[in-house]
């Protein structure tokens, strides 16, 4: 009886229990596969590990991925923070079919959105058809896999900045104006930190799974080693040829990649944040 | 001598509901302005529009001589402070106050270190100086106002626009912060508008106070004019509490619905509506009084008591010494007498002075007199 005085109430009783089941569920299933894949990759020891990735056409592959996918998270965040300003900030028809369609990318299979994309974007296609006058080539070039990355990445920001710009109030955009400031200062001065966090937050997520796409990018991307052949895709070569291990050490170095990166931006975010 | 803001048969319409309608005004220059009434009665439309953050659907705005319409918002050089703040959340406080003098162009701009003198003086005149460094978010209410203050005022308006500004606080730091808003106002003389649905409020700050209602514009005055001489039922109701009695005008003789004689009145013969405020009116003890005390509550200074007449319940308020010595309970019987009081014969026309019977104490001389 009295130790429980002391004890904050807690909606979700048993720490002890939630903190179990929350380790064991990770644990099962992320942990537990990624361990076996690192542990995979060094079955034939170091300088195997090291022999699998010391390829050309891996690092190119890396480079092709982590470029694109860093692109794309920009152009993401660019046209999704517009999307979503214009979104939040304008009543016109039609306004909640576009809100709902944002989603889409999230529940499309992206095989399919992958082979619209290519239709659409290859020399002879809609869009790709008016390009190619210019020389401009999109399907089967690196500037196939970003286009198809910012299909996949664009809700992610659409969706993390939306509802902070719905709480962002009017008012302080009007005091900006009263005290003087153009258009242009206020969003860069008063709007824009504002919605820093939920920016750089959605450019992560669209960032994370631009490096770990494959379903739209391999139809786009036309696979040509060297030039547009993304990581994930090489995994899956290797896999083809019963090479486990080399997959496995992609894959590994691949992760690490990833969680470097990933953490870089969240120490970078928490900086801005303390400021 | 000139206004220093002039509005012109300024209307505005928001859909079908006319928010504003027709509305002449002048701020005098040096003044401090109060436009009084409840919501919806169209004071922070104007309000708005007077800071061009809204364009108006008729009139003008003049600022001294000049259309106002040439003029974008932010060029009107008015400081405008938002009932929540508006305080910018990601800045210091400093850099809130400093904000204005930093989106000037660089041409005109002034030097940092000048600007910097400039905000440390408006914090120090805000008495929030030891704040400089800190984020809104971890100021008080009150201290944030004064922060929009100094905002506001950091630009050199030419005039101080304030919505609602008290609105947002509690009691005791609205009391503290009003005070200190008049002594600031003694000393700047900046010309300012301020919205408020408060009327001790717009009393007891304001030089003037416009009393509006529906879109229109009730009655302009000084504090002790709109509410000792109201030109609409509207303003008597909308100043302070007050009892609504409707009446008869009989021979100059106040008559009400039930027959009892409130008072004299030098108006035309008809219906009319009688307002007496709860310290205009008297009781006294009386056995066979048609009156009874439905309940008393010590309120301050005052007894505030609910007195049951007929169909109706009335509010009467008096000194605590004198409940007292009349030595009253609840449950008693008791007759009323209105010493003052206003009536209206007619929507939208000034008062007629309700003057007791004569003698004072001959109301229950009169058959029917109110509560005998």
């Amino acid at each position: 009886m009295s130790h429980a005085l002391g004890r904050p109430h807690l909606v979700i009783p048993g720490f002890r229990l939630s903190l179990g089941l929350t380790t064991g569920t990770l644990a099962v299933l992320v942990l537990l596969p990624l361990a076996a894949m690192i542990a995979i990759g060094l079955a034939n020891g170091v300088p195997a590990f090291v022999a699998a990735l010391a390829d050309r056409r891996v690092m190119a592959a890396f480079r092709v991925t982590i470029g694109a996918a860093l692109v794309a998270a920009v152009v993401s965040a660019a046209f999704g923070l517009l999307l979503a300003w214009v979104l939040t900030r304008y009543r016109f028809p039609g306004r909640r079919i576009i809100d709902a369609a944002v989603d889409l990318p999230f529940a499309l299979p992206t095989a399919v959105a992958g082979i619209a994309l290519t239709a659409l974007y290859a020399p002879n296609g809609w869009v790709g058809g008016l390009l190619a006058p210019f020389g401009i080539k999109v399907a089967f070039t690196p500037l196939g896999i970003v286009v198809a990355l910012v299909f996949v990445g664009l809700p992610f920001v659409v969706r993390a900045v939306q509802p902070v710009l719905e709480d962002l109030p009017a008012h302080e955009e009007e005091a900006a104006h009263l005290l003087g400031a153009t258009p242009a200062q206020t969003f860069r001065r008063v709007i824009l930190p504002a919605m820093a966090p939920a920016l750089v937050t959605g450019f992560t997520m669209a960032f994370a799974r631009g490096l770990g796409e494959y379903g739209s990018v391999i139809f786009i991307a036309g696979n040509k080693p060297m030039l547009s052949e993304i990581v994930p895709l090489l995994i899956v070569i290797q896999l083809d040829q019963y090479n486990y291990t080399g997959a496995a050490a992609i894959g590994t170095l691949m992760l690490l990649a990833s969680f470097v990166l990933l953490l870089a931006i969240n120490r970078l975010q928490a900086w801005a944040g303390g400021r | 001598m000139t206004a220093a803001i002039e509005i012109r048969g300024v209307s505005k319409r928001f859909g079908s509901h006319l928010a504003l309608d027709n509305i002449h005004l002048d701020v005098r220059p040096g003044e401090l302005l109060a436009l009084l009434g409840p919501s919806g009665s169209g004071k922070t439309s104007l309000l708005r529009i007077i800071a061009g953050l809204e364009a108006p659907d008729a009139g003008q705005v003049l600022f001294g001589a000049e259309d106002a319409a040439q003029r974008r918002a932010g060029e009107r050089e008015v400081g405008f402070v938002f009932q929540h703040y508006a305080l910018f959340r990601h800045m210091t406080v400093f850099e809130n106050v400093a904000f204005g003098l930093r989106v000037v162009p660089r041409a005109r701009r002034l030097p940092r270190a000048v600007i910097a003198e400039r905000v440390t003086r408006l914090l120090e005149m805000v008495q929030l100086a030891w704040l400089a460094d800190r984020m809104p978010a971890q100021l008080s209410g009150g201290q944030r106002q004064r922060v929009a203050l100094a905002r506001a005022l950091a630009i050199e308006p030419r005039v101080l626009l304030l919505d609602e500004p008290f609105g947002a606080l509690d009691a005791k730091v609205r009391k503290e912060l009003r005070r200190w808003l008049r002594a600031l106002h003694e000393d700047v003389k900046l010309t300012s508008v301020f919205v408020t649905h408060d009327q001790d409020e717009a009393l007891e700050l304001a030089d003037r106070v416009v009393v509006m209602s529906a879109g229109r514009i009730e009655q302009i005055g000084g504090p002790g004019e709109v509410y000792t001489a109201p030109a609409s039922a509207f303003v008597h109701e909308f100043l302070g509490d007050t009892n609504r009695l409707d009446c008869r005008i009989e021979g100059g003789r106040v008559v009400l619905t039930d027959g009892a004689l409130l008072g004299r009145a030098d108006a035309p013969d008809g219906t009319a509506v009688a307002y007496v405020r709860p310290h205009e009116l008297d009781v006294a003890a009386t056995r066979e009084g048609a009156a009874v005390i439905r309940h008393a509550s010590t309120f301050g200074p005052l007894v505030r008591l609910i007195v049951g007449f007929g169909e109706s319940s009335l509010d009467v308020a008096m000194p605590v010494e004198r409940w007292v010595r009349l030595g009253l309970a609840v449950d008693d019987r008791v007759s009323l007498t209105a010493r003052y009081g206003a009536v209206f014969t007619r929507p939208g026309q000034p008062a007629v002075l309700l003057r007791p019977c004569i003698p004072m104490n001959g109301l229950r001389a009169v058959p029917g007199a109110l509560g005998a």
